[in-house]
């Protein structure tokens, strides 16, 4: 569902780490573009900066050097402050780990970002409570994170954040910490939610489940991008 | 949350049961003397002889008890003098009381042991203290004379029988003192109905009295009486309270530091487990200025809930131990705790200050404010990349 609007476009990232003794080259000349629509994956083995790279887009790191354009947007130009803006109201994130908020229940999670936007209670109810009944939450409203099964916990993720109607949502191994079965469900979630609301992916991930689902692949090997693939059975 | 009302707590317990031990000694210790403010004679404090005594006695005392700051007042007149007896000799002190008033005021009347307490006009009959009776060796119904000079200065000698004995625990007021009816004390003293040594002054706040004292000072005193507060009439036990108050004062000090370290350690630790659940609030795009409001209403509501938790956790106990004998808890003789020569009760009655209990709920709730700047601290240096990572 490519309607070919940019949405990211990074030229010539890099990404070092510098511990004061070592430098640790993360990236090394990044170059991509995502558009709306996309439903994309970052794969490649350990240590080739895919969850870096992820982060950079996400505005939850800052890149050594390099343009990260959002939405028309240069981050390089962006304050702390005008970047977490950015990350409330356009971009989602789902975490390997769920990383829900444990002292609130999978409602007030899911709702916790609504708040921040300032949205008034009764529209905070209504969106999150349509989307529980979309992403098949319905009756777990009031379960704290610690009640809920891995899986469950995941699809609570996913509905905090996609509940803003984000551009994208970044997603970083979110099926390293459930069955195959879960990681197929949850991926047909996303999927679902890509074609109805038009909400882009962008995943990072091991797993060859996420693969299948995806329409672009694009493989990463020691901080570049080694090759970026269409998959023709999703498109 | 828990450290913060154990640590508000442990100190309104200690403190309520400290000054609760000093406020009955002082009440105790003036009640059985002249008062917690007292009437007597400019040059008596330089020399507490015989002769030197107030007059015009009646018109005080009564304007004093019209007086709403003022409970009662206690007409006293005191006499130096020598117990004989076949046995021997001892140096006393003589008392004459009201003793339908003393009843009311003193704790003496109830430390009876043998015998009874006087009651009005009695005429020669006393209450000595047990030691006193052993030295001299005498009982209910025996009798000595007592030796003494009157106010012009000539020997006088009475002759007085035991009515009652009674025990303090305090080695000078049972070795050396004797209570009788004032009217004999004044007859042995020559001195008229409207004379009197001391006029002690039990009033309702014993702790703020100097303006008091210069106000009856100014309208009541005459030329040769002057009122002075119970910390110059027994400034032995006014100086040795602030001297265990001093002492008590710097252990809670150093009680204080513990608890501020031990809340200190766990508001750290709760901070650095929440160093996640702050990433992640801050990647879903929660400001750092956000947060740290969020944690500073956290603490302020922790604080307003936990503080008067503490100082109800701190009253409770004090009102649980209250009653219980503190020999009972630490071991040792009742008679060996004394304070400036008189015996303290030791039976736990706490001091319930409001002021005071607010006063430290108070400090303890800005303290645990002032600690919550550590976890703010914390979250300006946090990195979200790295919290997400190592979760």
């Amino acid at each position: 569902m490519n309607t070919n609007n940019e949405i990211v476009s990074l030229t010539n990232i890099i990404k070092n780490y510098d511990n004061g003794k070592v430098i640790t080259k993360a990236l090394q000349g990044i170059d991509l573009k995502i558009y709306q629509g996309d439903f994309s994956v970052m794969m490649g083995p350990s240590g080739c900066g895919k969850s870096t790279l992820l982060n950079i887009i996400g505005a939850l790191d800052r890149a050594t050097s390099g343009s990260v354009i959002f939405n028309g947007k240069d981050f390089n130009s962006l304050t702390n402050k005008e970047l977490s803006i950015i990350r409330r109201n356009q971009i989602g994130f789902v975490f390997q780990n769920y990383n829900l908020l444990p002292v609130l229940t999978a409602y007030e999670n899911a709702e916790y970002v609504l708040m921040l936007q300032n949205i008034p209670l009764s529209q905070r109810k209504e969106k999150v409570m349509n989307l529980f009944k979309e992403m098949e939450l319905e009756g777990l409203e009031n379960r704290l994170p610690r009640e809920l099964s891995g899986g469950q916990q995941q699809r609570v993720a996913i509905a905090r954040a996609v509940v803003t109607n984000p551009l994208l949502v970044l997603a970083d191994e979110i099926t390293a910490n459930v069955d195959s079965k879960t990681a197929q469900s949850l991926l047909m979630l996303m999927e679902k939610l890509n074609k109805n609301n038009n909400i882009t992916f962008l995943f990072s991930t091991h797993d060859p489940i996420v693969k299948k689902f995806a329409r672009k692949v694009i493989l990463l090997k020691d901080g570049r991008i080694d090759k970026e693939e269409l998959s023709s059975e999703n498109i | 949350m828990f450290s913060i009302v154990i640590g508000t707590g442990i100190p309104i317990f200690f403190v309520c049961i400290a000054w609760g031990f000093y406020a009955g000694l002082i009440d105790d210790v003036a009640r059985l003397m002249s008062g917690h403010i007292t009437y007597e004679h400019v040059e008596y404090r330089n020399s507490p002889s015989n002769d030197l005594w107030v007059d015009d006695i009646q018109k005080i005392d009564q304007t004093l008890n019209n007086n709403s700051e003022i409970l009662t007042t206690k007409q006293i007149v005191n006499l130096q003098g020598v117990a004989h007896t076949a046995k021997g000799s001892v140096g006393i002190s003589l008392m004459g009381v009201e003793p339908e008033k003393e009843i009311i005021i003193s704790f003496l009347p109830e430390n009876i042991i043998e015998g009874k307490y006087l009651s009005k006009g009695d005429e020669r009959w006393v209450v000595v203290g047990q030691k006193l009776a052993k030295n001299l060796n005498i009982d209910i119904g025996k009798k000595f004379v007592f030796t003494t000079n009157n106010v012009d200065g000539e020997l006088t000698e009475e002759l007085f029988r035991v009515k009652g004995v009674f025990k303090t625990g305090s080695k000078e007021i049972d070795g050396h003192f004797v209570q009788s009816d004032i009217g004999i004390a004044r007859k042995v003293a020559g001195l008229s109905n409207d004379d009197v040594s001391q006029l002690g002054i039990i009033v309702k706040n014993p702790d703020n009295h100097e303006n008091f004292i210069k106000d009856l000072q100014k309208s009541v005193a005459k030329n040769s009486g002057v009122f002075l507060s119970w910390q110059k009439i027994m400034p032995d036990v006014a100086t040795t309270i602030r001297m265990d108050r001093t002492a008590i004062s710097s252990f809670m000090i150093m009680l204080v530091v513990i608890v501020l370290f031990t809340m200190f350690s766990t508001i750290l630790m709760s901070a650095l487990e929440r160093k996640r659940e702050f990433a992640s609030l801050l990647a879903l795009g929660a400001q750092q200025i956000e947060l740290k409001i969020q944690i500073f209403l956290e603490t302020i509501f922790f604080g307003l809930i936990a503080c008067p938790l503490g100082a109800l956790l701190g009253i409770s106990l004090a009102k649980w131990v209250e009653g219980y004998d503190m020999m009972d808890v630490v071991g040792g003789k009742t008679e060996d705790m004394t304070v400036g020569g008189f015996g303290m009760d030791t039976i736990i009655t706490p001091l319930f200050s409001l002021p005071l209990i607010l006063q430290i709920s108070i400090f303890f709730f800005f303290a645990v404010q002032l600690l919550s700047i550590l976890p703010i601290y914390l979250i300006s240096r946090i990195s979200i990349t790295d919290e997400l990572r190592s979760a």
